[in-house]
């Protein structure tokens, strides 16, 4: 779906929610995809993915595009369903891959040892949630800092400044190698 | 509420197929719920409907008129007066 077909059906399903059919369609992998990553459950990122679509359908006349794409919009609702889902919960594991944080590794100098990869895990884990977020959206979900400012709500550079600093932060944050 | 990580070559494993998710996928169910909570977020409230604010009202005062007849009725009767035992 081209930039000029999601507006299309953006201005469409603000009155018809029939038309929002499409747009459900071509973003639900996306979304779904975004929140299991987050909760390692299958059942439980269906339920989520629902309720994001649910709950954007329901929002969408107040919805303004702004040049932004849609599915930045979507990012941030389904981040929302997620820490609604975790209001109770005093900590949330994430699994990750070393194809995932082969960025943030990158940029720390680490190498694929166990004893890296637990410092690192480690440190990722003394950060605040916002940090932790800014982090996921980066390096877990790969997503530029466009991107990223699209879906917390400040501009490209913005972002990109509070993932640097975030960075710096996770250096200080690493204990020294055993 | 911390995030904590756990680091493993495969992670929590791949992610779902196109297919996998097509399972989940039912924009149906999406309208229906949809329909379901705007039904839901127009329903008048019930003190705005006058045949439902005046049943309320009677149940209130039905309420009250009984509790008020139970509070007589177990009300202490009022003692006699004492008498005045001449010395």
């Amino acid at each position: 779906m081209n930039g000029e077909e999601e507006l299309q059906a953006v201005r469409a399903s603000k009155t018809d929610p029939e038309a929002f059919t499409p747009l459900y369609n071509a973003y639900h992998g996306t979304i779904f995809r975004f929140i299991q990553r987050r909760s390692r459950d299958q059942e439980l990122s269906a339920d989520l993915t629902q309720q994001t679509f649910l709950k954007a359908l329901m929002a969408l006349p107040r919805y303004e595009p702004r040049g932004l794409p849609f599915r930045a919009w979507l990012y941030r609702i389904a981040l929302n369903e997620l820490r609604m889902h975790w209001r109770r919960r005093k900590e949330v594991l994430i699994d990750l891959s070393y194809t995932q944080i082969a960025g943030i590794s990158d940029e720390l100098g680490l190498v694929y040892d166990e004893d890296d990869m637990r410092r690192l895990a480690t440190a990722m884990g003394k950060l605040d949630e916002e940090r932790a977020h800014l982090i996921n959206l980066r390096y877990m979900d790969g997503m530029s800092f466009a991107e990223i400012g699209q879906v917390i709500g400040v501009a490209e550079d913005a972002a990109k400044m509070r993932v640097h600093r975030t960075l710096h932060t996770l250096r200080t944050y690493l204990v020294p190698r055993a | 509420m911390k995030h904590r990580y756990r680091i493993s070559p495969q992670g929590q494993g791949p992610e779902p197929t196109d297919n996998e998710l097509a399972r989940y996928r039912d924009s149906g169910k999406l309208l229906h719920n949809y329909q379901r909570a705007r039904s839901l977020m127009h329903r008048k409230p019930l003190y705005k409907d006058p045949k439902a604010f005046m049943a309320l009202l009677l149940i209130v005062l039905l309420a009250w008129f009984i509790s008020e007849v139970v509070d007589k009725r177990d009300a202490p009767q009022d003692p006699s007066p004492p008498t005045i035992v001449e010395p």
